[in-house]
């Protein structure tokens, strides 16, 4: 008895003291990520007379805003399987190539991750703008006709940029996961290559495939300023229609905006709990 | 004719050779071992028989076909991982039956022979379960099915029992030998164990330094060891240096002398020996080792120490550290090693 309430006494303070460490961080999460949330979600059913639905419906029921939603799902969804895949094979590469080589493509990964934002669009631009150095260059060997950068194309290539180091620092050390042995065994058994990739590989990355892709999608359904600074807030995207609804001069309406926020927010979470329903049907759940 | 013959094979890498101008025979359904110590160039060995790794120089045979070039998947080779190599995203089942779809085999004929290796390896009732289930030694039957069940010319096992426990390695063991006889398979077994060595093989090849240096019956390799290196590795060979020799046994020889523990008796008073054995030498028990059936003793005659494995017959058998006693070594048994 004595024995276990000597060792139940440091067990008792060594969870309290892991949980003061975590105050900071849960400190930060209440004050940035709840209460902000909290605020939109209070504020998108504020009505003119008091607490209603009004702005979810003006939203539904308006074409130009269900067009800023189409745009900001196409491009996410295009430049996240793109740079899912382009990461995919990237990451499976890197796996086989030489430790230098490995070291460097990571090392340059990890860098351009921190280039986005306006930086990234002024890149972009002076590169593939309509005057970019590679634009005029591809015009002369009659290799480019008709590609905007200032299009629906061109912020699905710029989204798919500033996916790749995301994919690539979330899938490379899934890719672990897998065990050679796998595929010799496979080979033994008579499987081509491809077909170890998807009777085996394939089907035990899919948590991790299915979860990078969902952080790519949120990555880029919440991206802005790029966005903006490469079009100038011409292009209609959920996001920069919420930045207009709170900054704008004429259109002044932060409760429409926040109802905005609200449906971009529940957007992610259905497909998180579609991810989670496909994993819990998979063997990874047994 | 050998039904796999393996000739001049020469594996490098780098600067660094693995194994070098390799040259062995199989006949069809033989068990054999290849033993050796860690990074003896066994496994890589093994995984050139199976395609796995290409081999430098030389050619291997199966059935007279050349297969040195051949893919894995043309190889018509069954393999077992030391790690299992399971595929965690499928059922007991579903492994088993993945050689048999990859060949396209319909799905009766496929869910009969699944069926047929289940019940060889024992592991009906656990059809439904996933890797993860199942203990260590399941999951090698698992593997051992999966590679069965295509029908293979050969089967390799590389070290398919290491990971195991004593007990279930041990069952395991006599299961596989006793599989292998039933389906008259050609078998290659890797492993730096000398007693799975023994107790499995029709024959044993000891590898040493990327070379085979000693083939023959496990009973052979045991008891005539043809170096140092073997004596050594087989067991627990008393191993006296040619001065050692001298000295205790009254003989010249220029390399070691081997002795097996147990070719040592310790006389019992009044016990009449055969005139083929040696003298009696006057001993010291200074440590014993109950290892159940047999007792290890270490003593020390004329400045030497030799270990002796005597038989456990009875409670009072062990006798106490410090005992004077006398040895007799069996000189039939000795055998001189370079």
């Amino acid at each position: 008895m004595v024995a276990d309430a000597v060792s139940a006494r440091p067990r008792c303070l060594r969870y309290w003291r892991a949980m003061l460490l975590l105050v900071p961080m849960l400190a930060l999460l209440a004050l940035f990520c709840l209460a902000p949330m909290g605020w939109v979600l209070a504020h998108s059913v504020q009505g003119e007379h008091g607490l209603s639905l009004e702005h979810f419906w003006v939203i539904l029921g308006s074409p130009f805003y269900r067009q800023a939603f189409d745009n900001s799902l196409r491009i996410s969804l295009y430049s996240s399987v793109i740079a899912l895949l382009i990461t995919l094979f990237g990451a499976v590469s890197l796996r086989r190539v030489d430790g230098r080589l490995k070291n460097a493509v990571i090392a340059l990964t990890n860098m351009t991750s921190n280039l986005s934002g306006v930086p990234l669009a002024f890149a972009f631009i002076i590169l593939i703008g309509t005057n970019g150095a590679l634009t005029l260059l591809l015009r002369q060997w009659g290799w480019l006709q008709d590609f905007h950068l200032y299009s629906r194309n061109g912020l699905i290539l710029l989204y798919t940029y500033f996916q790749l180091p995301l994919g690539l620092l979330l899938l490379y050390p899934a890719l672990d996961a897998l065990d050679d042995h796998w595929q010799e065994a496979a080979a033994l058994l008579g499987a081509s290559h491809w077909a170890y990739w998807r009777h085996i590989a394939l089907p035990v990355l899919a948590p991790a495939l299915l979860g990078t892709f969902i952080l790519l999608l949120a990555n880029a359904m919440g991206a802005y300023a790029t966005a903006f600074a490469l079009t100038s807030g011409n292009f209609n995207l959920v996001t920069v229609r919420i930045a207009s609804l709170v900054s704008g001069n004429i259109d002044l309406e932060p409760n429409l905006a926040a109802a905005l926020s609200v449906l971009l927010v529940a957007l992610l979470a259905l497909v998180a709990a579609v991810n989670q329903w496909l994993l819990k049907r998979s063997y990874h759940a047994r | 004719m050998f039904y796999v013959e393996i000739d001049g094979l020469t594996k490098r890498y780098g600067a660094s050779t693995v194994f070098e101008d390799i040259r062995l025979g199989l006949k069809q359904g033989e068990f054999v071992t290849l033993l050796g110590p860690s990074g003896c160039g066994k496994s890589t060995l093994l995984r050139c028989l199976a395609g796995l790794t290409t081999a430098d120089q030389g050619r291997i045979r199966v059935d007279g076909q050349d297969i040195t070039t051949l893919a894995p998947q043309q190889r018509g080779i069954g393999m077992v991982f030391q790690n299992y190599a399971l595929f965690p995203n499928m059922t007991v089942v579903e492994n088993i039956a993945f050689g048999l779809k990859m060949q396209k085999r319909s799905a009766a004929e496929t869910a009969k022979r699944v069926a047929e290796v289940i019940r060889l390896v024992e592991l009906a009732g656990k059809e439904a379960r996933y890797p993860h289930e199942l203990s260590g030694g399941q999951r090698q039957r698992v593997a051992l099915a999966r590679a069965l069940v295509v029908e293979p010319r050969i089967l390799l096992l590389d070290e398919p029992l290491s990971a195991l426990d004593a007990r279930i390695r041990r069952n395991l063991r006599e299961q596989i030998r006793d599989i292998q006889r039933r389906l008259g398979l050609t078998t290659v077994f890797v492993t730096h164990d000398q007693e799975e060595a023994l107790t499995l093989s029709d024959r044993i090849f000891v590898m040493n330094q990327g070379r085979i240096v000693q083939e023959g019956t496990a009973e052979a390799v045991y008891t005539q060891p043809a170096s140092e290196f073997v004596a050594r590795f087989m067991g627990s060979y008393n191993l006296l240096s040619p001065t050692e020799a001298g000295r205790l046994l009254g003989v010249e020889l220029k390399g070691h002398l081997a002795i097996r523990p147990e070719s040592i008796r310790l006389c019992e008073p009044g016990e009449q020996y055969s005139a083929d054995l040696g003298a009696p030498l006057r001993a010291i028990i200074r440590q014993h080792q109950l290892l159940g059936n047999i007792i290890r003793y270490q003593v020390e005659t004329e400045g030497v120490s030799l270990q002796v494995d005597h038989l456990n017959r009875a409670a009072d058998d062990l006798l106490p550290v410090g005992s004077e006693i006398a040895v007799v070594i069996d000189r039939r048994q000795m055998r001189e090693v370079h």
